[in-house]
Formats: C-alpha cells, structure tokens, sequence
C-alpha cells in the first residue's frame, strides 16, 4: 500500500519547492504525493504525480481537455459542481478524482452519483484543509458534507482519496495526525489505509471480470 | 494546600513537539493560547477541561506541552489544527511522548543539530525579488525575502538552488 497524498501544491502556486514537499513528506511517512502543475518523477524515494485540477468549466470543454493529458500518469481531477454535473463528470474515461464536494451543493453528490463513482472507479477526494485551517462553521459543515458522502462510501464503495490540499511546507501534515483527523469523520482503521490507498487504487487497472485459464 | 502524595496525583503525560519553520521564536504564552485555541475550537470546553493543556519548556525549536494521561489522541488532534501563532504561521511536529520530563529532556540533546553550512552564494534573484539564505540543516534550505515588513519565506532544497 502506497501512503498518498491526493493533492499539494508546489511552487509557484504555494511557497514551497516540490522537492522540499517531497522531502518533508517522507518525513511524515508519505509514499507518494500528487502535486498540480508538476510533471512526474521521483524525488527523494516520493513518487510524484502529476495533478491535472480542472475546475470551472463546461463538460464539453472538460472531454477535450481530459483528451488533451497526454502524462499516462497524470491523475485528472475535477471540481464538483451540481448534480448533474457530476453524474456526467463521473461517465467520462479519464477522470480520476472528484475534488471540493464539501463547498458543492447539498444534494450534488446523491447514490445515483455514488453508484456510478463506484461504477466508473471516479475517486471521491476527502479535502483535510477545512479541518486542518478552518474554524466554526466551515469545519462543522465539511465534517457533515464528508461523514454523509462516508455513508454513501460504505454502501457503494467507490474510491475514497485523501489530501491536505497543502500549499506549504508547514501545511503539510504527519500520516498519524490525517488518521487522528479522519477519526473525526467516524473513519476506522481500515477505512483511513483504503483512503490513504486511493490513488492507487485509481492508477492500478481493475482485475478483469473473466479471466482465461 | 499540602501536596498530595504520588499514589492521588494526577498521570500527566508530556508531549515532545518541534516547532517548524526552524528559526521561529514562539513565546511559551503566545503557544498556550494558540493550543488552548485549538482544542476549544475542535473539542469544546468540556474536553479542554479534561486535557489540561500546559506549555511545560522550550529549548531552542523544540517545546514540551502537558496533558493528562489519555488524552494524548485529543490534544495531538488539536495540535494538528494549529497553523499560526501571533499570525506567524507554524507547524506543530509531534516529536514523541513520555510520561516523564527527562525522557524528552534527554531526547532533545540527542535530537539538536547544528545548522549545516549555509549554501553560497547568500542572496538569489527569485522573479523580481530578492531573497537571503535564513537556514540551512542538510538539503534543506529556507530563503527568506529581503525587506521590513511582509516578506515571503520560500522553502527548497540545495538541488533547487543548483538548478537555479
């Protein structure tokens, strides 16, 4: 199992080099991390992939766009939007994580989205930063969006992903505070090393339904 | 009030941390206020109550707080929601725990390295901005922008100021 990071951002978007981040997560007991903007590679035993964060846009232009990703493993992400939205988001091949569905609206992510996500292996992103940075009503309300989405992830097990969305150095968190902080959203064990497994349970090619003897 | 003997005392467990950015100068207040923020903030007052959070001693960047035996997960939970102290921004690094001072006394003396020999040269030309090297402990290199007031820190790497 590959300890993942789903999404941080590097220099120039945050402060800190993705060598640096890189550095510091495998002093937190990261394996690998996915930064946006930043093409693939290894630094420092991290393996680094590329993060493709599409957001704002129409499903017409998120095809082409999806299209256009030539990386192979670059993991495509995209940003919730309403409900329709992201039951034509989770159908289209290439996508990889569905990010922000805490900030989306209430009933943007229901069991016919869950179902599909599971479906289409379409990872559900758990965003830590409201947790970690947030006080009040932005914590309690991603705590609610996120042990609601938990529910629908036990009944329909679509991919759950992990990510402290860290634009720094000291954004960054250890392995053991995500899983303390995961505890908070009713996640056990079990759950929290599926998560933290996310991207490579997204990367990896599905076993086959029949397999020839 | 006399002292109570051992056996009716309370279990306290203390907390080793390590403050990052290294170089930062955090007050012993300044952190108490900023942890009992914290954990009033995630836990509520009740808990709060029962952690009995206290800022023991500092040496250098690291920082010894105090608990109550078992609520470790709690206040380590906390310490993970802390990310400025007096609007400087920080990050809390759980070392280990012990439930004797000495312990982490002695496990700061091991833990203290001096800083490694600065990169040169000392100033680098980041975009239209100029930057000085403020730490350095193996690949890691802390810049820091040359000014009075809201300069920018950049964290990188030996190999990031090669390529540069």
């Amino acid at each position: 199992m590959k300890i993942t990071d789903a999404c941080i951002y590097p220099y120039p978007s945050g402060d800190s080099s993705v060598r640096r981040m890189a550095l510091e997560a495998r002093s937190l007991g990261f394996d690998c991390l996915v930064a946006a903007g930043i093409s693939s590679g290894n630094f420092y035993g991290i393996d680094v992939f590329n993060g493709v964060l599409l957001r704002d846009i129409t499903l017409k232009d998120l095809v082409n766009r999806v299209r256009q990703v030539r990386d192979k493993n670059a993991v495509v992400s995209v940003q919730a939007g309403d409900n329709g939205f992201n039951r034509a988001v989770t159908g289209v091949n290439g996508i990889s994580i569905m990010r922000g569905i805490q900030s989306a609206d209430k009933t943007a992510f229901d069991h016919v989205t869950a179902k599909m996500a599971a479906d289409n292996r379409v990872a559900v992103d758990i965003d830590l930063s409201p947790l970690i940075s947030g006080r009040g009503v932005i914590r309690q309300r991603a705590i609610h969006r996120y042990r609601d989405i938990l529910v629908l992830e036990r009944r329909f097990e679509f991919p759950i992903t992990l990510s402290s969305h860290a634009r720094s150095v000291l954004e960054m968190r250890a392995v053991r505070e995500i899983s303390g902080l995961c505890s908070l959203l009713g996640m056990d064990t079990p759950e929290i090393e599926k998560a933290f497994a996310g991207v490579e349970t997204i990367s990896t090619p599905p076993d086959p339904a029949v397999r020839v003897v | 009030m006399t002292i109570r003997p051992p056996t009716l005392r309370e279990k306290r467990r203390y907390i080793l941390i390590s403050v990052e950015p290294s170089g930062t100068i955090i007050d012993r207040k300044d952190l108490y206020h900023a942890v009992c923020d914290a954990i009033t903030s995630l836990w509520g007052d009740v808990t709060a109550a029962l952690i009995m959070p206290a800022v023991i001693s500092s040496e250098g960047r690291y920082m010894i707080i105090r608990c109550r035996r078992g609520t470790e997960r709690e206040l380590s939970i906390a310490l993970a929601s802390i990310t400025c102290c007096r609007e400087n921004p920080i990050a809390l690094r759980i070392v280990v725990a012990s439930g004797t001072i000495n312990t982490l006394r002695e496990r700061i003396q091991r833990l203290q390295i001096p800083d490694t020999e600065p990169a040169s040269p000392l100033e680098y030309m980041i975009g239209e901005k100029l930057f000085y090297v403020q730490y350095c402990s193996g690949q890691k290199v802390d810049l820091i922008e040359k000014g009075f007031k809201n300069t920018n820190r950049l964290f990188l790497t030996r190999e990031d100021l090669e390529d540069m």
